[in-house]
């Protein structure tokens, strides 16, 4: 199995992402995107104009990376398939015209709601492109889990039939891929059952979180610690760790962090572009007006007037001290206690992206605990059984995906 | 030293002369009521801090004067004199010079002809953002233009300071504008800004980015009633400005007002702030060069560095 963390080409490669639609068939209940609708779908001129702009600056420092990642995100992706389709045969005969630098290093990303994924027109797109093709299905666990959250638009029935029957034939393709699920707060009673069902549908790797949003109540910290003790007990008794994974726990996680040597931005904005439909560049997706509830879009140029490099120096320069308090600079548990630049800025007392947000605070020191009794309690018993070393050398260290 | 608050602008009138890099578009006369006024005056005794009252360009009524006198002050638009244009002569020892890039380099004779009537001038670009690195060798022959005087000028024993070269001789750590830590503008409408641009932009309706929560283009930060709150004060402090606390172009402005305008965030400072501020940090070490060989002592020696921009050489992590 691939480790969890392996991203391709991590950190060595430029992520560009279309918004190619602002629709979706589902309205999940936790979704950021405040400001979904159907009209906002990227035509083919907007989409040519954006590829011509990034492989024509194929020297900017922000295209220089060695390889690319196109994502395409929505809404629902899938349901631009044509355009898709389109866009990445343009591409590919593109970086061949030009003998661009990305020829043969580029990857074509989808996270997917997985609902249309046997359609004809997605299965052809994927057999054309399988080898430069990743695909994630969100499915959020259990049908209870799952059902709770995503459900279709319009009306409360929920997904999880539809994308569960697509599972299989999504791992046949990609027996690697991992699934996101998304933690919020009516989410934590189920999180065992579902990161356990996951495992048992043959999706081996499970990145999950909890949303930075200030969803919590009071005492969803401690279910949430009791939920990852009882995963944990499950995983370790039922002896999943040696084949699954679940990005929960983690050695890379609960110890203080110095100002001097471990103070990189959590968050890749700045270091990526987003395209919407309209032709604006963002930093991520998470500033494009759709995803903010407080603040206005965080526009870094378009496709015909280019990139404000000014708009993204404060992304460049920012770093984890600059924009913590207190109390998180000098937090004893601060490694792995992740934040979203977006929801930085749209929770930010000014315009900013340099005040973090930290909802999430109670709810990560609550997974230190957890976490710290997994890791304890996994050693224990390889030690007994002296496979410690053995788990150790097939489960390399492997530092836990940024954003 | 860290800075803390030490002054308070007063802007007697909507109309007030504009004296920093924003120019003043409001055009209709707006007096501060004499109460305010007292309130204002009232606050900076408080605080301790020194008043500096900006004047527009109208007689106030005979009633102010009493008040205005009051409390020990400068008086921006007469003790210190502000002009737009280049004039032939002065007759103030201390003048500020609002100028575009363009005519600041077009009228660098007439500004060197100046110096030896002046004791301190400041230089203020009003465009900024306009600055484009074609013209980096246009300013700094302007600069040195400057310095050329300068150099004369010391050697026969007058010594006047030009904001943009002489001040970065003797400074030893940053010191820019600190609206918002070491100074605070009341406007007439009672309520405090963190300097007069951000009022002047609450009154064009021009975005409310300091400010999020009112959906108006309030850019106020307290009045006068409640006192001051200013939020996410600390990003305007040096510590939490990642490019300028590793920069040594201690003289530069650090306009708050222009980084939250050019790269939406207070404590970010634009490409065009930092290479303007290198520049005239790079011309500050030639006069310093000139100096030494005619014998003067200068402060601390600049050094030579190779870039203009500090966001070139930053830390990555
Ligand atoms: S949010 Fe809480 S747990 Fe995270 S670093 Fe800050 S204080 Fe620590
Ligand atoms: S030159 Fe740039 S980095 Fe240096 S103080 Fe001025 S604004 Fe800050």
């Amino acid at each position: 199995m691939e480790p969890l963390s392996q991203t391709w080409k991590e950190g060595l490669a430029e992520n560009i992402t279309f918004i190619v639609t602002k629709d979706c068939q589902l309205a999940c209940k936790y979704c950021y995107l405040v400001g979904k609708n159907e009209k906002e779908r990227m035509s083919w001129e907007v989409a040519k104009a954006a590829i011509d702009f990034v492989l024509e600056h194929e020297y900017d420092p922000i295209f220089a990376q060695e390889s690319v990642i196109w994502d395409f995100i929505g809404g629902e992706p899938f349901l631009e398939i044509d355009l898709i389709d389109q866009i990445c045969d343009y591409i590919k005969s593109e970086l061949f015209r030009r003998n661009h630098h990305w020829f043969n290093s580029y990857r074509f990303n989808f996270s997917t709601n997985g609902i249309n994924y046997d359609t004809k027109k997605v299965q052809d797109f994927i057999k054309k492109n399988k080898s430069h093709l990743s695909v994630g299905i969100t499915i959020d666990g259990t049908k209870r889990k799952h059902d709770l959250n995503r459900v279709y638009k319009g009306s409360e029935k929920g997904s999880y039939d539809d994308v569960v029957r697509n599972i299989p034939l999504w791992l046949s393709q990609f027996p690697n891929e991992s699934t996101k699920v998304t933690i919020s707060s009516a989410d934590i009673p189920y999180i065992c059952e579902s990161v356990l069902h996951l495992f048992e549908l043959g999706i081996h790797a499970v990145h999950i979180n909890c949303v930075f949003e200030n969803v919590w109540k009071e005492g969803d910290d401690s279910l949430f610690e009791k939920q990852l003790m009882k995963l944990a007990d499950e995983i370790i008794s039922k002896n999943l760790y040696n084949e699954s994974e679940c990005s929960f726990f983690t050695e890379f996680l609960g110890k203080p962090l110095l100002c001097t040597e471990q103070n990189q931005n959590w968050c890749g904005a700045g270091k990526m572009l987003s395209i919407d439909a309209a032709g604006n560049f963002y930093p991520c997706t998470r500033f494009a007006q759709y995803s903010l509830r407080d603040k206005e879009a965080w526009i870094i140029g378009n496709i015909h007037e280019g990139i404000d490099n000014n708009k993204l120096r404060p992304f460049l320069t920012l770093d984890r001290c600059t924009q913590s308090n207190p109390e998180c600079v000098d937090c004893e548990v601060a490694e792995g206690c992740a934040w979203c630049q977006g929801e930085n800025y749209d929770a930010a007392k000014t315009h900013t992206v340099f005040q973090r947000a930290t909802a999430i605070c109670k709810m990560h020191k609550a997974r230190v605990r957890a976490n710290n009794y997994y890791w304890n309690k996994l050693y224990r018993k390889l030690e007994m059984e002296g496979k410690r070393e053995e788990f150790e050398k097939s489960h390399p260290n492997v530092k836990p995906e940024i954003c | 030293m860290k800075p803390y608050l030490q002054y308070l602008v007063i802007l007697l009138d909507d109309t007030s002369v504009a004296y920093c890099h924003a120019n003043n578009p409001l055009t209709e006369r707006n007096l501060m009521p004499i109460e305010t006024l007292k309130k204002a005056i009232l606050f900076g005794m408080k605080q301790n801090l020194m008043i500096q009252y900006v004047y527009p360009d109208y007689e106030l009524p005979a009633e102010y004067s009493e008040v205005i006198e009051s409390i020990d002050h400068i008086k921006i638009g007469k003790d210190v004199q502000v002009l737009n244009e280049v004039p032939k002569a002065v007759t103030t020892d201390n003048l500020v010079l609002r100028l575009t890039i363009a005519n600041f380099i077009a009228h660098q004779y007439d500004i060197a002809a100046l110096l030896p009537q002046v004791k301190r001038l400041n230089i203020c670009l009003t465009d900024i953002e306009s600055f484009a690195d074609a013209q980096q060798e246009d300013y700094k022959k302007a600069l040195a233009t400057l310095n050329a005087v300068l150099v004369n000028l010391y050697k026969s024993q007058q010594q006047p300071q030009v904001n943009i070269l002489t001040d970065r001789l003797t400074l030893t750590e940053m010191h820019n504008c600190e609206a918002g830590i070491g100074n605070i503008t009341v406007a007439p409408n009672g309520k405090f800004y963190l300097c007069p641009a951000f009022y002047y932009d609450e009154k064009m309706g021009i975005s409310n980015r300091m400010n999020h929560k009112t959906k108006d283009a309030s850019r106020s930060i307290g009045d006068l009633d409640n006192g001051l709150d200013i939020p996410n004060k600390q990003l305007l402090q040096l510590d939490h400005a990642p490019l300028c606390r590793i920069c040594d172009a201690y003289h530069c402005n650090r306009c708050i007002w222009q980084n939250d305008r050019l790269t939406w965030d207070a404590n970010t400072p634009s490409h065009q702030q930092c290479v303007i501020a290198h520049l005239e940090r790079n011309a500050a070490r030639d006069l310093q060069q000139q100096l030494k060989v005619a014998g003067f002592q200068t402060g601390e020696d600049i050094k030579e560095i190779t870039y203009l921009d500090p966001f070139d050489v930053k830390e990555t992590w």
